[in-house]
């Protein structure tokens, strides 16, 4: 056994692991190196540029309203004298925060639903899967409005609503790879050695699902920092105290008049980090699977 | 195809009954109405607010009460708004034609730009064009559709004064016939539905270039070229009807997507339709109205997925015959 092995190591240069090509393929693409910089870059921008300032998210200068530019407000000031610069960089964290949480949180419970649904197959899969394509043709928005109204405001509430209606997806990713991935031989081999259930789900099964997952949840953050924008502008989001950049667009009916860059910074914030998360979900795509690439 | 249709049908049923039973529960738990109606009033003992309440029926169980609305719903009894007090039914009525027409325009206007510009790019894959197709595309997705509409209004209506900023009717325009009153609706829904259209707009010609990439590297295509059939003829009768195939059904779905989409364009540009009905319904907790609303919405659905179910049908036999 051990010199069969030694043979094939000698006969074979090293070969390259799946990372390492995925890696590869995902440097080569130059939108998602784009994404993966100005993301970066937001990071810093929102969670560690603040140290450096001496005002804080709540600062207000009530003698300097609507101000303009200057070297001590670099972007200017809004209604409420809130430093504009300042107020983005804190924006930018709760932005954040909510993507990668609605994100992570609703993939947990897809990944679940979805394992369960193509593992056990039969009853179980009928029942959660006519449930996934049910929440599946409710239109977000207007339930999120309810549910965050419901909840009351707050970026825990944000997340949570997000996660109530963002699973599917996900669910119908892992149920249809499950249903093949069930049918394999070393899946066979765990059962008759006695591995448990649970086990084979995670252990064995679960990493095969992880490079879609991966993709579907870098495009979601997108998406949910886009519904939290959304859903701050309408007041339904997280409340004033707190800056977002949705929620510094509330007043922007009437700012779109008085000074208007107050409107087009944080918008253009809100774009440019879905821009560069979407560039990124593309890039991963790609890499993870060559089929796809065209 | 008639045992199909009746099938599909009969599927919308439960469809149905799940988002109703939904929406009635989460609107049940935002708070109750009688109470908070009379919450005001110090004259009125909890033993009165006990009795209103089992003369209403609230103090049944939930899933009797539903079944109490869902009746009283299906006969056209909807409740009266807290807000407007106005039945629920006739103030949907009376807002319903601004967002059906910004609804439609949208989508007109969404359909119109991303097929022809989808089946461009997928022909023309790598061309000059297909770039910028893909990066005006990755631009739509990235949108905050609110904060676009904010953007064309500050630069077509306040910079440019060409279009108005808000609103859907002139002063005055109430007794001008019925086409020069559409033509003024018109210049109050071009920014709106520019701005709601966009994602549409994005999306549809991503999934219209990968759907006809699809089929162009199908073996009936390549027959089709090995008989010696014009490209034309290739293109548009044996490639590009399978390819729409499900771009239909994800135009079909995607209809009520818009109706949130809506909720924000109309907030942005003042236009009071369903949607922006169904905001203030929520903000002002105005449960009757909310309800009513978010139900037209449910019915927007399931019709949708019924023309999504037919159109697939028409357009595909195997799914009739299976």
């Amino acid at each position: 056994m051990s010199t069969l092995r030694t043979e094939v190591q000698f006969t074979e240069s090293k070969p390259e692991s799946y990372l390492s090509r995925v890696t590869k393929r995902f440097l080569k693409h130059k939108l998602a190196i784009i994404g993966l910089i100005s993301v970066g870059s937001i990071v810093i921008f929102s969670f560690i540029v603040p140290l450096f300032f001496e005002y804080g998210s709540t600062f207000s200068d009530f003698s300097y309203l609507y101000g303009s530019p200057n070297s001590q407000y670099l972007l200017g000031t809004d209604s409420m004298g809130h430093d504009l610069f300042t107020r983005l960089m804190y924006g930018g964290r709760i932005s954040l925060i909510v993507g990668f949480s609605a994100a992570i949180i609703p993939a947990i419970f897809g990944i679940i639903v979805g394992a369960v649904a193509g593992y056990y197959g039969g009853l179980a899969d009928n029942i959660l899967m006519r449930i996934t394509d049910a929440f599946l043709s409710v239109p977000a928005f207007p339930i999120y409005m309810a549910l965050a109204k419901l909840m009351g405001q707050g970026v825990l509430n944000i997340i949570l609503v997000f996660s109530f209606l963002g699973w599917m997806t996900n669910a119908r990713i892992v149920r249809g790879m499950y249903l093949s991935l069930k049918e394999n031989e070393y899946t066979e081999a765990a059962k008759a050695i006695g591995v448990s259930n649970a086990r084979i789900i995670f252990r064995h099964l679960l990493p095969n699902t992880m490079a879609p997952i991966l993709v579907s949840m870098t495009l979601t953050v997108g998406g949910a920092i886009l519904s939290e924008a959304g859903l701050s502008f309408l007041g339904l989001g997280v409340p004033p105290s707190t800056p977002t950049w949705g929620n510094m667009l509330t007043n922007s009916q009437q700012d779109i008049f008085l000074a208007p860059r107050l409107v087009i910074w944080p918008g253009i914030m809100i774009f440019l980090t879905v821009l560069s998360f979407n560039f990124i979900g593309d890039g991963l795509r790609d890499a993870l699977d060559p089929k796809l690439y065209r | 195809m008639r045992t199909y249709i009746t099938r599909r049908m009969l599927q919308l049923i439960p469809l149905m009954l799940i988002i109703s039973f939904f929406i009635f529960m989460v609107l049940s738990l935002t708070g109750n109405s009688l109470r908070s109606l009379v919450a005001g009033n110090p004259r009125i003992t909890p033993e009165i607010i006990k009795k209103l309440e089992r003369i209403y029926g609230m103090d049944k169980p939930l899933l009797a009460r539903y079944f109490y609305w869902l009746k009283a719903f299906v006969m056209g009894q909807w409740g009266y708004s807290r807000e407007y007090h106005d039945p629920v039914i006739q103030l949907i009525k009376s807002r319903l034609p601004v967002t059906l027409s910004l609804m439609g325009l949208s989508f007109l206007l969404s359909l119109i730009v991303s097929i022809p510009v989808g089946i461009y790019s997928a022909l023309k894959q790598y061309s000059f064009l297909d770039y910028v197709a893909t990066a005006l595309a990755f631009f739509g997705m990235a949108m905050p559709i609110f904060w676009f509409g904010l953007m064309l209004m500050l630069l077509f209506g306040v910079k440019l004064g060409w279009l108005p900023i808000g609103g859907y009717s002139s002063v005055g325009m109430d007794t001008a016939n019925f086409f020069m009153r559409s033509l003024d609706h018109l210049k109050y829904l071009i920014l709106p539905a520019i701005a709601l259209g966009l994602q549409g707009m994005a999306s549809w010609t991503r999934y219209t270039r990968s759907s006809m990439l699809e089929v162009l590297r199908q073996d009936y295509v390549r027959t089709a070229r090995a008989k010696g059939l014009p490209e034309r003829t290739v293109i548009y009768k044996h490639a590009l009807r399978n390819a729409l195939i499900p771009v239909i059904t994800l135009l079909m779905l995607s209809i009520p997507m818009l109706f949130g989409g809506a909720v924000l364009t109309e907030t942005v540009f003042s236009m009071f339709g369903v949607g922006r009905l169904l905001y203030t319904a929520i903000i002002n907790s105005d449960t009757f109205l909310a309800m009513g609303t978010l139900m037209v919405l449910a019915i927007l659905v399931v019709i949708c997925n019924f023309g999504a179910d037919l159109l697939y049908a028409i357009a595909d036999p195997r799914i009739r015959y299976s």
